[in-house]
């Protein structure tokens, strides 16, 4: 210490010390002078006047007014930093100058400045995706998909980009909390408590025996063995439950295949896709992975693969579906075995062509077609397609959507017809699906009567919140006030938490080590990229302590002192023999945190034969009439869990573009019908179970489909979710296995109006050519097709670009609107969050927006999706019309906002005929709560009130990247510069490159493309985005006469 | 030859003229002109608190949003720079023309375009925002570079119009303003006056060479402010014109500006003038029924211009081909969500002023001051329309939405007619409404022989 200190003597501050700073300045160990090396006399002497002074030389460091029992000062100064650059952003008032000291000791991998990136993963209870977590001086700042991870390849869903928020999220447990009950349990009195007591506590309530852990899905493997060493230990069990359960697909898989597993689907593999009301593009299971495997057979027109979504909500995957069919939630059964009917009866194809009794089997199910209110052709077309592709189709029902009451009958179907396909053990692969999606609501309910019969004496909860997520016949809350202690982990007093005894909060996952499989034999690992922020403590050490308070269990859980070595020694034990390919351990391990995983997706693996008598429990069809409930996962918040996130909530629904709430969604003729509209509140009724809800007018839904989102409705989430939406979880019906959809359903309307806030202005492109589409029989016949070309001239020879010329591509084909991009644009750029109420009024930040539009006839719509960013116009609208040049092209062609320079004038915006520009209408940057500001991008400015923002086609990442070639003495090549949103897109189908490189990627689609055209190519912007038009395998042709457009 | 109405009425003679223009400056205020004053003070101390807000909490406060970029502010700062035109028109054009007729209601004229561009130049320097560096508009010379302007933005084209503009309309104004100054000055009868008077007269003597001068001056000043009625309102037309925007981007605009301009001023003019009227009734004299008759005329032929300007547009955009302006008037103006507004410009602006084809309508204080209102209303609107419903559907439908109507927008419009009216009631009270100098040489003194003409 005292070696370094004379180095930085400069400055001597000359403000006095506040009494308070005095006392710490007491508190703090007393720094010993060397004078060997002395600056001045005073110094040499010892001068006590000197002295004082040279105690306090680093006034203005963080250090000095840390606070707390140490452990906090390197994170405050990262706070103040994250601060002041806010701070020094915000406007015009001029703020005391606050002074900020680098790195002291500067740890070995960190260069100030410079990004680091840890291998991670990360788990919602259903999707695995491999991360990388980018941190800048030892924050998290954006989480980004891990490129090499075999499953999302770089691609990341909207909530595992948003979950560094809740990293930060003020609204955190920051240390374990005991619950004062009163006899009753009704009362909510919370004191915070310390560690060790609350393990005492615990240790004493776990010897009495009779412990559950209440978990969701485990996906990883150590924690799996740290929960089953525990449940040894106490001779406790583990009960695993989520909301979003995939019960259904495991039941029917055992009844089929006797085994009880939740397969891995290969949609990459499949060229005929045929999805019952599974959202695989949206919500179910793997969306991210499914989303990049689908792009596979999407990307090249000539191969394109087909997809038939049969769709009774509006689904992401039936936006992005060739052919969507709207059904409703009963005729789910009646789509599979019409199918069935089809193959067997109708074209005699398959084995089972001369099974008399298996025909008859099928008689109820021959008029699908009728019923469904399609052409027979096109059913029957989509039947064959399924047989032409044999092994290479895949039928998929599953999600809440198909939690009908004869969801087990259409498993069985779905396998079935699979098997028939021979699409088993190929595009299904049953072996080497996640292992840990073990959630089940049967055994919940029989853990609920057990707490009812008072055998659960303590209940630990890991990771769900059954407060939230089960409707109140479910009867939880009145067994969990028969068990003696419940011990939460959650990070927050959320519902569940709220009856919990005591709260021992979990680390947030970035915090803490961990390691997954998502995949059979495919291990990832779990880095924590920042110190825990507060007093919590990992699940698993949680457990581990108890066991070792009490001295029980096997050797390795009572033996090590944390997760971490607990971890290690599991990978040491378990993993490294299956997948090290016999390296030393060090190396392996060294090799997992480097890349993040180790493992493959592509096995072999035999088809599993299926039961034939297990297709004897498939019953006859039935006739259903009148309204019918279909609830919904939706791609923003999921089951709800993270809700308390204001990048979630703010982010349009993919498909309905609303933000901020739930809504009853009817279709157009219902809303005739009963004379609704938009933001009408209707009360909403299933058997005795009523809630008000503002009603959505759907084009494309079924007429009988009252389709309405779960994950709302959170009452203790915390500021951003509590009250948004109505929680509909309550509408599941819970005895005998959950039922979601499909339920009867009538609403009265009522005289209320509710406002929801949609950012889609108009749902019809008005016959302009915007996004340019054409059937893939018109493609076969003219690449070109559906694109209307314009001879544009100009008499400017326009703007010289002589060193990079910056451009980007985006495939409207592979583009599946899932606005993945939109999170990761929102996380780079540092970009607000405005809120309900201006949303409403239309002043979201988005840099980035997903403009979706219907096609078709309204009834039965079909949806385009297409990402709308700053097209960085090579003639440029908004440049020449800023007074002030805030806003000029640079020699790369981008289009630069100095936002130092703008005065606020607002004429680019109305310049742009994009609209992509959007305006600091008030000091958002003030809104940033601590400490939300760590979770800032300091590459980026945040934006003071007053000025225009829009992308910058991440410049800051083209700067990083040419300084990165030049330290390197070697000049930029094509995939240096990646943006964003390029990096999050699940499908690749965002590319961005070096227009002047002749071998870029991006060029060669420029140059040689022929689907691809300009945004207003007519206007002669000359953006230098392009997008690639989007092919619709629907067998169909376009009339002559409805060519072109404009 | 033709028989001309007498331009001051009650056979005046010159005393007679300076008393009676005197007359209110001179005497102790009437109750009619304190009350009028309390109001028009109220309204404009509303007016300046909630500028303050706005400034202070943010642009936001008002309806504009993503994609109407501007709103209440701009469309209230056309309105009044389009009424100031009237006044210079008056007082330049139809003094280089010789319109006799002018004199009595040039002064007033002048003064409601002095007060209303200063109304209208607080908008565009207002609805920015970073309204504390303003300053950045003007090209000066800086230490940031130098960082200079942007010459091709038709806004800072609009900067240098406006403030032309308001220094040549107040310098001719003032100039105007001298002898009379002058006149206060030596019939005051206290100490205060004279030195105050007396500065503003800046040592007017009324020898020959005084007027020599002046006459000169006035006449080249009148000369400089001509070409700013016609190109003021060009350049704020280019505001729009020169962006790309369907329903903005339209040759038509400089001369349908400047037409609407000159309407919408003699629409104000005329309404003022009612007013003064019953203020002080001894003006009846001054300012008759045949100078109301001529500008009624005005405001008809100018309404005819307008409507003209607006079946064009439609027009050239059905000729044009072009599918998004097509959409702008077919579809979205004529019957989209603001068509309420299209439909109430049309009204006020070319169906009401046709009741001036009609003599008795001309000629009728109540019918109009009506009109004069409604043509004031439907002028707003104009601008409401060009502003607000090209932008609410432009290119992308996505993009579309609707104008956020907020209490601010309505009180920024509201309070804007404080500072007017205060500015106005004030002239009243301390400036000689009618210019004595100018109206005692169109008295028929010594003509009356001759037919009792002035001309």
């Amino acid at each position: 210490m005292s070696e370094n200190n004379h180095e930085h003597m400069h400055e001597h501050s000359e403000s006095e010390l506040s009494a308070e700073l005095a006392a710490k300045k007491a508190a703090r160990p007393q720094i010993e002078r060397n004078n060997t090396h002395w600056l001045t006399l005073e110094h040499y002497n010892n001068d006590p006047e000197f002295m004082k002074k040279a105690e306090t030389e680093f006034q203005s460091s963080p250090l000095r007014e840390s606070e707390s029992e140490g452990g906090w000062a390197r994170r405050e100064f990262l706070k103040l930093m994250g601060a002041s650059l806010a701070m020094s952003a915000a406007g015009c008032i001029r703020r005391p100058v606050q002074k900020i000291v680098p790195y002291n000791k500067q740890p070995e991998e960190v260069t100030l400045g410079v990004a680091n990136y840890y291998a991670s993963t990360y788990f919602d209870g259903n999707e695995g995706l491999g991360v990388l977590v980018k941190t800048r001086e030892g924050r998290p700042i954006k989480i980004e998909g891990n490129p090499k991870f075999p499953m999302n390849k770089g691609g990341l869903s909207v909530r595992a980009q948003s979950s560094i928020l809740s990293l930060y999220d003020p609204e955190r447990l920051q240390g374990p909390k005991h619950n004062i009950f009163n006899e009753k349990r009704s009362n909510k009195d919370t004191v915070s408590i310390k560690w060790d007591g609350l393990d005492d506590k615990v240790v004493a309530q776990l010897k009495k025996g009779g412990a559950v852990v209440l978990t969701g899905n485990v996906a990883s493997p150590s924690t799996r063995a740290v929960i089953s060493d525990f449940a040894q230990a106490f001779k406790a069990d583990h009960v695993s439950w989520e909301p979003l359960a995939n019960e259904e697909i495991r039941e029917g898989q055992r009844a089929s295949y006797g085994e009880a597993v939740v397969p891995q689907y290969r949609f990459d593999k499949a060229k005929m896709i045929v999805s019952i009301d599974a959202d695989f593009l949206g919500t179910w299971l793997n969306p991210t992975t499914f989303g990049a495997q689908f792009a596979a057979g999407r990307r090249d027109p000539k191969k394109l693969s087909k997809l038939v979504s049969f769709d009774s909500t509006y689904s992401l995957t039936g936006g992005n579906a060739d052919i969507r069919v709207k059904i409703k939630p009963s005729q789910q059964l009646d789509v599979v075995m019409g199918l069935i009917n089809v193959l067997v009866v109708n074209k005699n194809l398959s084995a089972y062509a001369n099974n008399e009794k298996f025909k008859d089997s099928l008689v109820s199910y021959a008029n699908t077609a009728q019923k469904l209110g399609i052409e027979p052709a096109l059913f029957t077309k989509v039947a064959t397609d399924l047989w032409e592709n044999k092994g290479q189709s895949l039928v998929v029902a599953g999600g809440l959507q198909t939690l009908t009451s004869r969801s087990a009958e259409l498993q069985i179907a779905v396998n079935f017809l699979n098997s028939l396909l021979e699409n088993e053990g190929k595009t299904v692969d049953g072996k080497n699906g996640n292992p840990g999606l073990k959630a089940s609501y049967a055994e919940l309910e029989k853990l609920i009567k057990e707490m009812n019969a008072g055998k659960v004496k303590t209940l630990i909860i890991h990771r769900v919140n059954p407060m939230y997520a089960l409707p109140k016949e479910a009867g939880f809350a009145e067994a969990l006030k028969k068990v003696d202690m419940v011990v939460y982990t959650g990070d927050r007093i959320d519902e569940t938490g709220e009856h919990a005894t005591y709260l021992a909060p979990d680390n947030h996952p970035l915090e803490t080590w961990g390691d997954a499989e998502f995949a059979k034999d495919i291990f990832a690992i779990q880095q924590p990229a920042i110190r825990p922020l507060y007093d919590t403590r990992s699940f698993q050490l949680s457990l581990m302590t108890w066991a070792y308070l009490a001295n029980v269990g096997p050797k390795r859980l009572i033996t090590f002192e944390t997760f971490y070595d607990y971890l290690r020694n599991f990978w040491k034990e378990e993993i490294q023999p299956k997948a090290a390919k016999g390296k030393a351990f060090e190396d392996f391990w060294a090799e997992v945190l480097q890349n993040g995983y180790v493992g493959d997706l592509d096995h072999s693996t035999a088809a599993r034969s299926f039961k034939s008598e297990a297709f004897a429990a498939i019953k006859p069809a039935s006739n259903r009439s009148g309204f019918e409930l279909a609830l919904y996962p939706t791609v923003q918040h999921g089951d709800g869990s993270s809700a308390n996130n204001s990048w979630q909530q703010e982010l349009p629904d993919p498909v309905t573009k609303i933000v901020w709430d739930n809504y009853v969604c009817v279709s157009i003729a219902t809303a005739e019908k009963y004379h609704l509209k938009q933001s009408t509140v209707v009360e909403l009724k299933v058997g005795d179970k009523k809630v008000e809800l503002p009603v959505h007018i759907q084009p494309g839904l079924h007429d009988d489909v009252l389709a309405v989102a779960v994950g709302y409705g959170r009452t203790r989430a915390g500021r951003v979710a509590d009250g948004v939406g109505q929680n509909m979880f309550e509408f599941a019906s819970f005895a005998g296995g959950p039922v979601f959809a499909g339920q009867e359903a009538s609403f009265t309307k009522t005289t209320k109006k509710y406002n929801l806030a949609s950012v889609a202005g108009n749902n019809s492109m008005e016959g302009r050519m915007i996004v340019a589409e054409a059937t893939l029989k018109d493609y076969m016949k003219n690449e070109h097709a559906g694109v209307h070309r314009h001879k544009t001239w100009s008499i400017w020879s326009g703007h010289q670009y002589n060193g990079h010329k910056w451009g980007m591509s985006v495939d409207l084909n592979t583009c599946t609107g899932c606005s993945a991009c939109m999170t990761a644009c929102q996380s780079e750029n540092n970009i607000s969050v405005v809120g309900k109420t201006y949303v409403l009024q239309g002043r979201e930040m988005h840099w980035m927006r997903v403009d979706r539009y219907y096609v078709g006839n309204p009834a039965d719509a079909l949806a385009v999706f297409q990402p709308v960013m700053c097209q960085h116009c090579d003639n440029a609208p908004c440049e020449t019309v800023c007074p002030v040049l805030a806003t000029v092209h640079s020699d790369e062609g981008l289009n630069e906002m100095v936002y130092n320079r703008c005065v606020g004038t607002r004429y680019c915006a109305n310049n742009c005929p994009y609209k992509v520009r959007r305006f600091n209408w008030f000091n958002y940057a003030k809104l940033i709560e601590k400490p939300m500001h760590m979770a800032l991008n300091p590459d980026v400015t945040v934006r003071p009130r007053g000025v225009m923002e829009k992308c910058s086609f991440c410049v800051q990442r083209i700067k990083e990247a040419k300084n990165k070639a030049k330290l390197e003495d070697r000049k930029l090549k094509d995939g240096d510069v990646k943006t964003a949103c390029q990096i999050a897109c699940p499908t690749q189908a965002i590319i961005f490159g070096d227009l002047n490189d002749p071998e870029s990627q991006v060029a060669k689609i420029f140059k040689d493309e022929p689907r691809s055209y300009a945004l207003l190519e007519e206007w002669h912007a000359a953006p230098s985005v392009r997008y690639l038009s989007k092919i619709r395998n629907n067998d169909k042709e376009t009339p002559a006469a409805e060519k072109g457009g404009h | 030859m033709i028989h001309r109405n007498k331009l001051v009425l009650g056979d005046k003679d010159l005393k007679d003229i300076t008393e009676d223009i005197c007359a209110p400056i001179e005497a102790y205020p009437s109750k009619g002109w304190l009350g009028l004053l309390t109001g028009a003070l109220s309204i404009l101390i509303f007016y300046v608190i909630i500028l303050g807000i706005v400034i202070g909490k943010g642009i936001g406060l008002l309806g504009v949003n993503h994609p109407n970029a501007w709103g209440t502010m701009i469309v209230t700062f056309v309105f009044w720079i389009g009424i100031g035109h009237a006044g210079t028109l008056i007082s330049a054009i139809l003094f280089l023309f010789r319109q006799k007729w002018r004199t009595s209601v040039a002064r007033t004229a002048e003064a409601m375009t002095v007060f209303a561009v200063m109304t209208a130049g607080l908008f565009p320097l207002l609805h920015t925002g970073r309204p504390w560096l303003d300053y950045w508009l003007f090209p000066y010379p800086n230490q940031r570079g130098p960082l200079w302007v942007n010459f091709r933005s038709p806004l800072l084209w609009d900067v240098f119009a406006v403030s032309t503009y308001a220094t040549v309309s107040m310098v001719f104004w003032y100039v105007g303003l001298i002898p009379d100054f002058a006149t206060i000055k030596d019939r005051a009868k206290n100490k205060i006056r004279r030195t105050v008077y007396g500065a503003l007269s800046l040592g007017w003597r009324g020898t020959a060479k005084n007027w020599s001068h002046y006459e000169m001056l006035y006449l080249l000043l009148a000369g400089l402010s001509t070409p700013l009625v016609l190109s003021v309102h060009t350049i704020v037309s280019f505001d729009f014109a020169v962006s790309s925007l369907p329903g903005w981007h339209t040759t038509i605009f400089p001369p349908y500006f400047v037409a609407g301009a000159i309407f919408s001023g003699f629409a104000m003019v005329v309404t003022l003038m009612t007013l003064v009227r019953i203020g002080v009734p001894e003006f009846k004299n001054y300012i008759t029924i045949d100078h109301m008759e001529v500008m009624n005329k005005i405001i008809m032929s100018t309404g005819l211009m307008v409507g003209y300007a607006y079946g064009s547009e439609f027009f050239i955009a059905w000729y044009s081909g072009n599918p998004y302006e097509k959409y702008v008037f077919f579809v979205s103006r004529a019957f989209g969500p603001y068509a309420w507004s299209y439909w109430t410009m049309i009204t006020c602006n070319v169906l009401i002023p046709q009741v001036f084809w009609f003599k008795k309508a001309r000629r009728s204080i109540p019918i109009m001051f009506v009109v004069s209102i409604f043509v004031n209303i439907g002028m707003w609107f104009e601008r409401f329309v060009i502003t607000i419903t090209s932008l609410h559907r432009d290119f992308l439908p996505a993009n579309w939405g609707n104008y956020a109507w907020s209490f601010y927008d309505g009180a920024i419009l509201f309070g804007s007619f404080g500072m007017f009216l205060t500015l106005f009631l004030l002239y009243l009270r301390f400036f000689p409404a009618i210019s004595i100098a100018e109206i005692k040489p169109v008295l028929p003194v010594g003509r009356e022989s001759k037919g009792g003409t002035n001309g």
